[in-house]
């Protein structure tokens, strides 16, 4: 006996529930960037722009160099994630194949320790940049933000790692394969799906930061797209459809990668159990 | 192990430390793993260890960048006696454990029911997961600021709606009760739909053929989501529970994009008080003080989560 099929339009109700809960706050933002300052002060408000507008989106580019907070987020995100997937990739296949002693106990500690709150790590990071000159460079957000995501890097790749039968490696390295042959020409091809949804979380966590970014990267040049999203805002005011239009800009690009990516997104993520 | 033993151990013969059964090519592959696994330590050690260190014997200095001729000399518990009468930092102590106790399980609670609704079979399947995916994917900030525009005092969504319907508009952000509420719900938003990724996927693994025995037994809808569902997504919940409590403890970007700790200091958490006093304060050793009270919050929960992940291996996800 199976369940009678629930009726079409509830499935429809709940579909259109989650979605709007996640598209709804992008959505009216996007609608805000269209209208005038003018249209903002008229009440009752309107929820579609009466008469549509760009000029928002051309001050965007102009009153802060949001092309240059792009960069920034784009390679600061970008090498972090190269870091760390590096990084993570060989942690993870030493523990799962090769005989380190007490796997489990430093897989513990390298996840306590990389789950260290950053705001204890912001004063002494701080201090350690200020004294190497290194405010206000990547590299002072890139080794950070490795760090942050090397638990879910690691989780993820490990469980890839071991779905890979030994015997593949084995007669790889029967054929004359030293063992980082193996790795690099068996095993990385087949886990080349664990270390792009590895990459994916890395990425989407350095984009996203933005504590650090604004400790370390106290020069508008230098900031990062979060913390430069806070600039459009003036001492006492706001201007809504600016900041509107800015965030349009700033969300789009990482819209377009997950809404590309997002079935391996899901899995990452369900398979790492990281992130808030 | 092995390279350990051989610096301690110079004189003895190499037979003698290996243990009995770990060949040669075993002992290789143990030190290839060692040499893999040392890049992550020496990360973890020079932007975790190091500066932990580093945190700790500031904490215990008078060390004020704005008061630079003073040096940075020893001054023992004084910065942590300070904070002990220092009500400011009760307040933000205070506010971040509020945050936590509402928007944990609040997000929890939103996030079950996202799961549930999303757990259909949906024929199109991408609305719904990009629904999901999208607030995760989003910086808090962005949230912030998106929340700070929904309750906005004239323009915003939000007042206006309670207009609508005959109800008078709120001064969301101005107001300390309400400012608190508008972050919480803020904070919820953004925080759920991680959650319900991490319950659907739960959802997922439950095999129909329960239901289907439970309905045969009679059990109705809210019987069989109490005495199967509940139970086999427990796991799940409590993984879902830990890392938002970890993340919750340090909430800094959200109130600070809608209010920046305002009115007053009625929202300001821990880590943006910290943040105030070592950055615009410059006070680094007063800072460091509280860093330190912080940590071992964190870590006590942290420990927590890995005793559990330890015990139950499904909630790493193997």
């Amino acid at each position: 006996m199976t369940a009678l099929p629930k009726p079409k339009s509830m499935v429809w109700l709940a579909a259109l529930v989650v979605a709007a809960n996640g598209f709804f706050p992008a959505l009216w933002v996007l609608f805000t960037s269209f209208k005038t300052e003018a249209e903002l002060m008229r009440l009752p408000i309107t929820i579609w722009p009466a008469s549509p507008t760009l000029d928002n989106y051309v001050r965007v580019f102009v009153d802060q160099p949001i092309l240059t907070f792009l960069f920034n987020s784009f390679m600061v995100a970008l090498l972090s994630t190269v870091l760390c997937v590096t990084v993570s990739a060989c942690a993870a296949y030493a523990l799962v194949r090769l005989r380190v002693p007490m796997p489990n106990l430093i897989l513990s500690v390298l996840l306590a320790v990389a789950m260290f709150p950053l705001i204890s790590l912001m004063i002494p990071l701080f201090q350690t940049m200020r004294a190497l000159n290194l405010l206000n460079t990547w590299p002072a957000l890139i080794l950070p933000y490795a760090v942050l995501s090397m638990p879910v890097c690691t989780l993820v790749l490990i469980s890839f790692f071991q779905d890979i039968p030994r015997d593949l490696e084995n007669a790889a390295m029967i054929d004359g394969c030293t063992r980082l042959g193996a790795l690099w020409n068996v095993v990385l091809p087949l886990t080349a799906p664990g270390v792009f949804t590895a990459g994916i979380l890395a990425f989407v966590n350095a984009w996203d930061e933005f504590l650090l970014a604004l400790t370390l990267s106290p020069r508008v040049a230098s900031r990062t797209l979060p913390v430069g999203i806070t600039l459009y805002q003036g001492e006492f005011s706001f201007p809504w459809p600016i900041i509107s239009a800015a965030l349009i800009v700033a969300i789009v690009p990482i819209s377009i990668l997950i809404a590309v990516l997002q079935e391996r997104v899901v899995g990452g993520l369900t398979q790492g159990g990281v992130k808030g | 192990m092995s390279t350990i033993e051989s610096t301690l151990a110079p004189v003895a013969p190499p037979k003698a430390r290996a243990k009995p059964g770990l060949s040669p090519i075993d002992r290789d592959e143990r030190r290839l793993g060692f040499a893999l696994l040392a890049p992550a330590f020496l990360l973890l050690f020079g932007v975790v260890v190091y500066p932990i260190v580093d945190l700790v014997v500031t904490s215990f200095q008078l060390n004020n960048l704005a008061q630079p001729w003073m040096g940075t000399p020893f001054v023992g518990l004084e910065n942590y006696g300070r904070a002990m009468s220092d009500d400011r930092f009760w307040e933000a102590t205070f506010h971040t454990g509020l945050y936590v106790l509402v928007t944990v399980p609040g997000a929890v609670v939103v996030g079950l029911g996202l799961a549930l609704l999303a757990n259909q079979p949906f024929r199109v399947k991408w609305p719904v997961r990009l629904g999901l995916l999208l607030p995760w994917a989003l910086p808090l900030v962005f949230a912030g600021l998106i929340f700070r525009w929904f309750f906005e005092y004239t323009q915003g969504l939000v007042n206006n709606a309670l207009l609508m319907v005959g109800l008078p508009a709120q001064a969301w952000l101005t107001d300390p009760t309400l400012a608190f509420i508008a972050i919480c719900i803020a904070i919820v938003w953004k925080t759920s739909s991680f959650v319900a990724l991490v319950l659907l996927a739960g959802l997922q693994t439950i095999p129909r053929s329960l239901y289907e025995a439970a309905e045969i037994d009679g059990a109705g809808k809210l019987a069989q989501f109490w005495e199967i569902t509940l139970p086999m997504l427990r796991p799940a919940i409590v993984v879902a529970l830990i890392f938002r409590t970890i993340t919750a403890i340090q909430t800094f970007d959200i109130p600070f994009a809608m209010t920046n700790g305002g009115p007053g200091n009625s929202t300001e958490t821990l880590a943006m008080y910290i943040h105030k006093t070592t950055i615009d304060f410059l006070d680094l050793g007063y800072g460091s003080a509280l860093a330190v009270l912080m940590f071992i919050v964190s870590a006590i929960l942290t420990a927590g989560y890995l005793r559990y992940t330890r015990r139950d291996p499904s909630a790493r996800g193997h």
